[in-house]
């Protein structure tokens, strides 16, 4: 299995200097105001993973990766992790240049939050994974496309309508004093879900 | 002699209607085996069968005398593949494929996978986009060999090559065939590579088995007769398995060629190539 996480890394080796590239931008927004676009890494981390599906299907490599021993399995468990890996990897990135710069400007640094809001951001990144990549399986990265966006679009409409309309206030309170505790459950709980849910597409995927 | 492939009843049916099948084949082990039918015929079915890239609808199929639904992972430590298109992605170079096999094959031999790439001239730190075909073709068939498999399994390794580069895959697979443990199934168009080096010939056709034999039995057994358009009604029609009418003469395949050259002396009675044979099966007349 870790032949095809290290597979995956090393495809998006050269996607990995634009990844330096953001963070970079982002320290410097950070040195110079109060711009916290700390997600932005992590999420663009998330897309570029979604990129070595391209690269399996345009170089065929599926059909070669599933003769591989326990090739079907490895492929599958193999995408979930080498995503979760890249994004907690630039997650911690992205914060040690956060500290970096408070340090520098002589800010003082709340720990908690800095940990509350860096795992909100993993939490929120792997949801992407465990909504997109089970799609992704099923319908192959081409078609995963047009779903993933028409699904994406549907509940921003359906949000905006209906946000008005819903008290989140009790939601927030409880995420606030419990969220530390209650969201890696959630995470783990519905990764699981999501990685048993691709896996049984893929292993009766032909190609 | 022990067999590597045993295959029973094996059906695999498309939406398009095609459908392998059903396939009985017992493949010795210790030989090259060549797979050989027109485009569409089923090999890269079967070969895909053989390794559960798609999903056989009915039938078992033994490898190392090991039930593949049950033992799937153990089986494939020990063979290599090619597949007929090229696979591994573009974007890497022979040093990645080494760190990824590495972590993929319990048995991945580095060592021999840089000897290799050293003995055909392939730079370990070219990517692979920037490689030509044959040179993408040798390094998946080095990559196949190199966790010391047992078997290989290879869909059309040789098309679109070079006869210099072909050369030296086919001297390549006879040194790996001289272990006696080791075998190879390989599917291809190009007949005369099978003449030179392959044991026996399957021989697919609209998804069915026609022909199983061993390679110098059907060189030897099966020959053409050669005659002219007013001279064919000469030929007693037991003796024809199939014919093609040209504009001046015509060639007929026939089996039992000594004999039927005896039978038939003031006919030329030439020796068969695979690819006339294929051809004559597939195109010509059956029935007179």
């Amino acid at each position: 299995m870790l032949g095809f996480i290290k597979k995956d890394l090393l495809l998006i080796k050269g996607n990995l200097k634009s990844l330096i590239f953001v963070i970079l931008i982002y320290f410097l927004l950070m040195a110079t105001g109060d711009f916290d676009i700390s997600f932005i890494p992590p999420f663009l981390s998330t897309m570029i993973m979604l990129s070595t599906f391209s690269y399996d299907n345009y170089n065929n490599f599926d059909a070669y990766g599933i003769t591989l021993p326990n090739g079907r399995r490895n492929m599958v468990l193999a995408k979930y992790l080498s995503t979760i890996i890249l994004v907690i990897i630039t997650t911690l990135l992205t914060y040690l240049a956060s500290i970096l710069i408070s340090c520098f400007k002589g800010d003082a640094i709340d720990y908690l939050y800095l940990l509350n809001s860096m795992m909100m951001i993993i939490v929120a990144t792997t949801f992407v994974i465990i909504f997109m990549y089970p799609i992704v399986f099923k319908f192959g990265i081409e078609k995963a496309r047009i779903a993933i966006f028409v699904i994406v679009f549907g509940i921003a409409i359906l949000g905006s309508i209906l946000l008005p309309y819903l008290d989140l206030t009790n939601i927030i309170n409880f995420l606030d004093n419990y969220g530390l505790v209650i969201l890696p459950i959630f995470v783990i709980g519905f990764s699981l879900l999501s990685y048993f849910l691709s896996l049984k597409f893929y292993l009766k995927k032909e190609f | 002699m022990k067999n590597v492939i045993e295959i029973k009843n094996l059906k695999k049916s498309y939406k398009d209607n095609f459908e392998l099948g059903p396939i009985n084949l017992n493949i010795p082990s210790g030989l090259i085996i060549g797979l050989i039918g027109e485009n569409g015929a089923g090999k890269t079915t079967l070969l895909k069968s053989i390794l559960n890239v798609v999903k056989i609808n009915e039938g078992s199929i033994k490898i190392f005398n090991k039930d593949f639904k049950k033992e799937e992972n153990i089986i494939k430590e020990e063979i290599g593949v090619v597949l007929d298109n090229t696979f591994f992605p573009e974007l890497l170079s022979p040093n990645d494929i080494n760190i990824i096999m590495k972590g993929i094959y319990k048995n991945f031999d580095s060592n021999l996978f840089f000897k290799y790439l050293k003995d055909f001239n392939l730079n370990s730190k070219t990517i692979i986009k920037e490689m030509s075909k044959g040179m993408r073709k040798k390094l998946e068939i080095i990559t196949a060999l190199s966790h010391h498999p047992k078997l290989l399994i290879l869909d059309e390794p040789t098309s679109g090559l070079d006869p210099v580069v072909r050369d030296e895959i086919l001297e390549l697979f006879q040194t790996f065939i001289n272990d006696e443990e080791h075998s190879i199934i390989f599917s291809t168009h190009i007949t005369s590579d099978l003449e030179k080096i392959a044991d026996k010939i399957i021989f697919i056709d609209n998804g069915k088995v026609l022909l199983e034999d061993e390679c110098q039995e059907i060189l030897n057994n099966y020959g053409i007769l050669k005659c002219s358009l007013e001279e064919f009604d000469k030929i007693d029609k037991d003796d024809i398995i199939s014919y093609k009418k040209n504009k001046y003469n015509c060639e007929i395949l026939i089996n039992n060629r000594s004999k039927l050259k005896k039978k038939y002396k003031d006919f030329i009675v030439d020796k068969v190539t695979l690819e006339e044979l294929m051809v004559l099966m597939i195109k010509g007349v059956k029935e007179c």
